[in-house]
């Protein structure tokens, strides 16, 4: 699948950026990290335009659905936000701050590849 | 139940020629934050008595790490713990915690034995993943 999607990855944790990052490069995603919701939220507030978002839950300083709710509110309202998370009852807070979709952890390829060929024909259309 | 789950396969399969040592380097990695973690969470358990959300959290955290590699019976010892923090049992997140730290320390030593074994054999016998 040829991409050139660029991808930030909000994620805190080292084994969980490394993983996902590279589930992402493997669908040839240009991938940005940032490690807590208020660098990702600073990442839109630089001007920075992504196709997806890949956002955890539970992180220092501000949590996803706390980025995700003012990132919508600055009117990024096109970018695909996926929350992840390993809490089961992450859905809520995360659809309810305006998220696309909620996955589970472990995130799997035969998972993410759909998502990103979505984003990818929303692009070319 | 196995020490891995389909989720190690995950992480086996994004290795290729770019990043030959990816799965041992997120392995590394997985260590190193898990025993920081279970330290922290050691510490807490003696500073913050009975400060079951805070235990929760730290917990929470390596559950996912655990989740992410495929670190299946530690997982469930994640679990086990953060279920009794919910029931407030002190003495059931204690158990929890030593069984983890066993399962974490088993675990570590079926991986360092795991990559040694896939270095002894080379590329061509990676192939086929001894069960764990």
């Amino acid at each position: 699948m040829a991409s050139s999607l660029k991808a930030l990855l909000v994620e805190d944790t080292a084994v969980d950026r490394m993983v996902l990052s590279f589930m992402l490069r493997k669908f040839h995603c240009e991938v940005i990290l940032a490690k807590n919701g208020k660098e990702d939220v600073d990442m839109f507030l630089e001007g920075n335009k992504f196709d997806i978002v890949v956002c955890d839950k539970d992180m220092p300083i501000m949590t996803g659905p706390e980025a995700i709710k003012k990132i919508r509110a600055m009117g990024a309202t096109d970018v695909k936000i996926v929350g992840v998370s390993a809490d089961d009852n992450a859905m809520e807070a995360f659809m309810s701050a305006g998220a696309d979709d909620f996955v589970p952890k472990p995130m799997r390829l035969e998972v993410l590849g759909p998502m990103i060929q979505e984003v990818i024909n929303m692009k070319n259309n | 139940m196995g020490h891995l789950d389909e989720q190690f396969r995950q992480v086996e399969d994004l290795q290729d020629e770019a990043s030959p040592n990816f799965v041992e380097e997120v392995v590394v990695v997985f260590f190193k934050d898990s025993g920081r973690l279970i330290s922290n969470l050691e510490q807490a358990l003696e500073k913050y008595p009975r400060d079951f959300n805070r235990w929760d959290a730290y917990m929470q955290q390596l559950k996912g790490s655990c989740s992410s590699i495929g670190a299946s019976r530690m997982k469930n010892e994640c679990m086990s713990f953060r279920d009794n923090c919910g029931q407030r049992s002190v003495e059931g997140c204690m158990g929890s915690l030593q069984k983890l730290k066993r399962e974490h320390a088993i675990l570590r030593q079926k991986l360092e034995s795991y990559f040694q074994l896939l270095r002894q054999v080379g590329p061509a016998g990676a192939a086929t993943r001894p069960a764990m």
